[in-house]
């Protein structure tokens, strides 16, 4: 038989735009709520926090309309560690959406951090001393 | 953040960065809040180097080595392998070189020199009848055998669901008599870690926990960790939302089906079952049942075999009404339900074409 000849049958015709037919459940625009809290306490007192998308009960068209009501900023770094992860802040200046794939590329865990800058971007004073180390090597081959 | 696990992944080229990632992604994994993270890789960098790696003993009881597969097949050998570089596996009969005698004399020796200290891993069930003859190794019974190892181990854990509660083995009418670790030790911390198979990330949680507090991790009522057995898989399944609306797929193959609805009706046990896979999810993170359409076994609860059938609503009278005497605890909810469910059956009694019946699914 042609592939042609088997009859497609829409069974969900998109006409009618209700939420729900995008699989939208409704939870996300509560987070957005949530978010502004946590900024407000990040300009109140300092301090940072994350919330943990995975935790929440948020569908696929959920976390999208999360992701594009808020928008991508000016910053965005990539970090390859592990399979890639990727902190974007949004339009909202110290609002983050952190997302780490895992070496198959699928999402491990992902994160919206409420901070200046994620702590995972920040060189660890270890690291920065093993790069000096480094530098002075370079140096020294200088000569 | 500085310390032995941290300078050990680094010359294994895992950076801080990378280890901070993983354990945010573990906590995330379990349950645990954003912060936690970063506690506990610190925790984790910061552990101090004991002497000798920690021994671990694994014997396999009445099983199908489901149990090592999930775990040996987990993930590919990054970090999670490097955590299981910082113990001493010291018998494991499925991943061991040594057969016959040798093996037997690593076990022995492993039991001798770390006697009170080492961490004994079961996994199948201990089968009682006819002497336990059901199950030997090197002419012992599984139930001399898990005597003997437990009197020196410092905790047990049961891994998977015969371990832990009798799984499969232990189904109606039991012919070998299967019982768990827990209905014959009485005198040692026992950890449970059911599931057919159980979740990779789940012992690599509670080896984390062991390695870097000395301890096990908190536990329920059934002796499993809370971290992953707190919630439901109903409580963070993702289909959740659907189930709140009232929107269930009554049959596989419906517009509830394709639209990704609540798979309640079609008999998921996620309301009773506790266990990760909602949010660890499967193969690498891949997907889980739910996600691929088909409703929770509830096989990391205690005789989820004789249920009364995997196709069964929860809400439906089941036969030996375990399972659905617990689904009354859903409460309210499950009322509303149980209505949407007569409606649905009402709607597909109307329906002349009707593909895939529960009836069918239940032959």
């Amino acid at each position: 038989m042609p592939l042609d000849a088997i009859p497609i049958v829409v069974i969900n015709p998109s006409e009618n735009s209700a939420a729900a037919d995008r699989g939208l459940s409704g939870n996300a625009p509560v987070l957005l709520r949530e978010i502004a809290q946590l900024t407000g306490r990040l300009l109140d007192s300092g301090e940072a926090s994350a919330i943990d998308l995975r935790a929440l009960p948020l569908t696929p068209a959920d976390l999208d309309w999360l992701r594009e009501t808020l928008g991508r900023g000016q910053v965005a770094a990539t970090l390859e560690a592990e399979g890639e992860s990727t902190l974007t802040e949004t339009v909202c200046p110290g609002v983050w959406w952190v997302t780490h794939h895992n070496e198959n590329g699928a999402v491990a865990s992902e994160f919206i951090e409420v901070t200046f800058v994620p702590e995972l971007l920040k060189a660890h004073p270890d690291d920065v001393r093993i790069g000096l180390e480094h530098l002075e090597l370079l140096i020294s081959d200088l000569s | 953040m500085q310390g032995p696990l941290i300078d050990t992944l680094a010359r294994q080229g895992v950076t801080r960065r990378t280890f901070m990632k993983y354990c945010a992604t573990l906590a995330s994994m379990m349950a645990l809040p954003p912060a936690a993270g970063r506690a506990m890789a610190e925790a984790m960098a910061a552990a101090p180097a004991a002497a000798r790696r920690p021994s671990v003993i694994w014997l396999p009881f009445q099983e199908c080595t489901g149990c090592t597969e999930s775990i040996t097949r987990s993930h590919s050998p990054s970090i999670e392998g490097l955590i299981f570089d910082a113990i001493s596996l010291d018998y494991q009969e499925t991943l061991m070189a040594a057969a016959g005698h040798q093996a037997e004399e690593a076990l022995h020796t492993a039991m001798r020199e770390n006697a009170g200290k080492y961490l004994l891993v079961i996994d199948g069930s201990i089968p009682l009848g006819l002497d336990g003859a059901y199950s030997c190794i090197a002419g012992k019974s599984n139930l001399e055998a898990l005597k003997e190892a437990a009197q020196g181990a410092a905790a047990i854990v049961a891994m998977g669901s015969c371990a832990a509660f009798g799984g499969i083995p232990k189904a109606n009418p039991n012919p070998t008599g299967a019982v768990s670790v827990s209905d014959i030790i009485k005198d040692k911390p026992i950890i449970n870690i059911p599931g057919c198979p159980p979740i990779p990330v789940v012992m690599t949680g509670v080896l984390a926990h062991f390695l870097t507090f000395g301890s096990l991790p908190e536990l329920d009522s059934k002796g499993r960790p809370k971290a992953f057995y707190g919630e439901t898989i109903h409580d963070r399944c993702y289909r959740r939302p659907f189930y709140d609306q009232g929107k269930f797929a009554h049959t596989f193959d419906d517009e509830g089906a394709r639209n990704g609805w609540c798979l309640f009706e079609l008999g998921c046990k996620g309301p009773v079952t506790h266990n990760a896979c909602a949010t660890v999810k499967w193969n690498g993170g891949t997907s889980w049942p739910v996600e691929s359409g088909h409703g929770c076994l509830g096989c990391s609860e205690p005789d989820f075999w004789d249920g009364g059938g995997f196709y069964k609503a929860l809400s439906m009278p089941a036969d030996p009404l375990k399972m659905g005497a617990a689904a009354a605890v859903v409460g309210a909810a499950a009322g509303v339900a149980l209505s949407f469910a007569n409606r649905g059956k009402k709607s597909a009694a109307k329906s002349a074409h009707e593909t895939t019946t529960l009836a069918d699914l239940e032959k």
